[in-house]
């Protein structure tokens, strides 16, 4: 199921891509990812603006008021939490279902990328009996996995004195904090715990992200450093780039101050 | 604070483990390869290589002492005739083991990039095929003596008439490239990637079979095309010879055998799954697996003499191997309790199996 609907669709477009540009399978996977991400800009799209809102409601006085009023009383405060949603016509799925669709999407996309990289003997009896009948097998192979200084099939390293040094990882993390630096929601509750959750994934997801690229292959990092600025730039088309949060010492509520003014 | 630290782990862990599990399946990219002498298979299988003594079918030695799924051996062990045992891994290095003792004598760790052909010996020189486009020529203390690059990587084991050393590359071309100096002799262009390895002939013949789906002839002299046949499709390995015709399968599962002089088809014998692995000439029979998990016993002639389903969860992607009167076959099995290695006789009886020990 997961293979026919998601991997084998998304491993054929990706050949595909790669066919049409004439054989280079590191810009092959920087547009299917382009193409991808267009594709779910609907999703993110709605996800942004439900994030504001709720953003927006978590930063109001009515919504700081019923926290305080039944900060002991759970069940009360979830009702109220709801009569509250009912009353401002916000959805809390809206925020989070988006997120939850567009996960299957990315591993497909990672899955699809490895299958297509077919850097191992198996890899290629499975992507032989992946791709489409339109396909004459016997050209495909040999895929062209060298982009740049890298091989998309291996984890990267430049090597400099003897020493194997990990560009890409360290890209991958830095674009993946900046991502999150720049795109995190501006709060000015000082006990809004979603702007702390988001604080600690800045932290952590491009130490995740990071680690990935140092250990898998390079072909994940370049779609990693792709999906990171083509969010970006999502953001920023939607005017939600907060650049100012990259300046250090900057807090998110100062930004948005600034802003506003 | 500790609920939401909490909450962070559940969100990046099952992400971390989604991640490293299609990692992880995807380095699992190995099929066993073996080699025998007149005392012991030797099977590359997983992360580690084993000796096997043919007369106790037990295990002898297992190298290296600890390993990991990531690294899994590939290419073919090969023994030189100085008696080492050669054999190359996903790590990037390339082994010289006592195949008496299973300790490591020497390693080369200059390939940038995974061995997955077998090497050759011959001339007291090692001969070893590297995915990172190069062929590295190395004395019998693993010292490298020249390389030679290539348009792309090099899967199948090279081979040798002693003075020229010969292989395909996934570029779709056959270079014949002279052992002593490592230069180039010639190059040929061919109509699909050579994964597999070539065999040579009695009469300056090369044969090889691609992905394109053809079996070529070549002039050893000058890589000119003698004859060439299509198959019915893609061509993993390459043929088997017994001196006289030529034996080769493709993904469709068609066995067919040609005669080795001028390419004339002798019979075809459609078999139940695709045939990656090279044939075997084993007690003048040819032996043969296929994906579906059979292995075949037919007569040079064509008729099929035997037929061994092995278990559901079994496909056979490896060539076979002769041991004595025995065929060994090396499954690759989904199922972590299956036998890794088993022995037939002319009967397609089991007469004895192998389970690595835990």
């Amino acid at each position: 199921m997961w293979e026919t609907i998601i991997v084998t669709p998304f491993t054929n477009a990706l050949l595909f891509i790669y066919k049409l540009i004439g054989g280079n399978f590191g810009v092959a996977i920087i547009l299917f990812t382009i193409l991808i991400r267009l594709i779910t800009h609907p999703l993110m799209a709605s996800q942004i603006k439900g994030s504001t809102k709720m953003q927006e409601m978590q930063n109001s006085k009515e919504w700081q008021d019923i926290q305080k009023k039944y900060k002991d009383d759970k069940e009360k405060l979830a009702q109220e939490q709801m009569k509250y949603y009912k009353e401002i016509g916000y959805n809390p799925m809206s925020s989070c279902l988006p997120s939850v669709i567009q996960i299957p999407i990315i591993f497909g996309l990672y899955q699809s990328i490895m299958r297509a990289l077919a850097a191992s003997p198996l890899q290629l009896l499975i992507l032989t009996r992946t791709v489409y009948s339109f396909f004459h097998v016997g050209d495909l192979v040999p895929l062209n996995s060298r982009f740049l200084w890298m091989n998309l099939g291996q984890p990267e390293r430049v090597y400099m004195f003897g020493y194997g040094i990990p560009v890409l990882a360290v890209i991958v993390a830095l674009t993946t904090y900046v991502q999150s630096k720049v795109t995190m929601p501006a709060s000015t509750n000082p006990n809004d715990q979603s702007a702390m959750m988001g604080k600690m994934m800045a932290i952590y997801m491009p130490l995740l992200l990071g680690y990935f690229a140092l250990t898998f292959a390079s072909g994940l990092s370049v779609y990693f450093i792709a999906g990171n600025l083509v969010g970006i730039a999502q953001y920023a088309l939607l005017g939600k780039v907060n650049w100012r949060a990259l300046l250090p010492g900057a807090k998110p509520t100062q930004a948005l101050a600034v802003r506003k003014k | 604070m500790n609920k939401k630290y909490l909450f962070l782990i559940g969100l990046l862990l099952p992400l971390a483990l989604v991640l490293s599990g299609c990692a992880a399946g995807l380095t699992a990219n190995a099929w066993p390869a073996m080699t025998t002498d007149t005392k012991n298979a030797y099977l590359a299988g997983g992360p580690y290589v084993y000796a096997v003594s043919l007369q106790t079918h037990a295990q002898v030695w297992r190298f290296p002492a600890s390993s990991s799924a990531a690294n899994p051996f590939y290419a073919t062990p090969v023994l030189t005739p100085d008696g080492q045992l050669i054999v190359g891994g996903f790590d990037k290095k390339l082994y010289s083991i006592n195949p008496v003792t299973g300790q490591s004598t020497w390693q080369f760790t200059g390939a940038h990039d995974r061995f997955f052909g077998g090497v050759v010996a011959v001339n007291n020189m090692i001969y070893a095929p590297n995915a990172d486009y190069n062929l590295y020529a190395l004395d019998l203390k693993g010292q490298l003596q020249w390389t030679f690059e290539a348009d792309q990587s090099i899967w199948g084991a090279p081979v040798s008439d002693g003075t020229n050393i010969y292989f395909g590359t996934l570029g779709r071309k056959v270079y014949a490239v002279n052992a002593k100096t490592g230069k180039q002799v010639w190059m040929q262009v061919l109509d699909g990637a050579v994964l597999g390895s070539p065999v040579l002939g009695k009469t300056n013949a090369l044969y090889l079979g691609t992905y394109g789906g053809t079996l070529y002839a070549l002039n050893t002299a000058d890589g000119k095309t003698i004859w060439s046949k299509p198959a019915s499709t893609w061509i993993w390995s390459g043929p088997v010879s017994d001196g006289t015709n030529l034996y080769v399968g493709d993904a469709n599962g068609k066995l067919v055998a040609y005669t080795a002089s001028g390419g004339s088809k002798l019979w075809e014998q459609d078999l139940n799954g695709a045939i990656v692995g090279s044939p075997c000439m084993c007690g003048g029979n040819i032996v043969v697996g296929t994906e579906a998990g059979t292995v075949y016993f037919i007569d040079p002639t064509g008729k099929v003499l035997q037929t061994v389903s092995l278990a559901a969860t079994m496909k056979v992607y490896a060539t076979p191997a002769s041991a004595g009167t025995l065929a060994l076959v090396a499954p690759t099995s989904t199922a972590s309790t299956d036998p890794v290695l088993v022995a037939l006789d002319a009967a397609g009886t089991t007469k004895w199996s192998f389970i690595p020990p835990k």
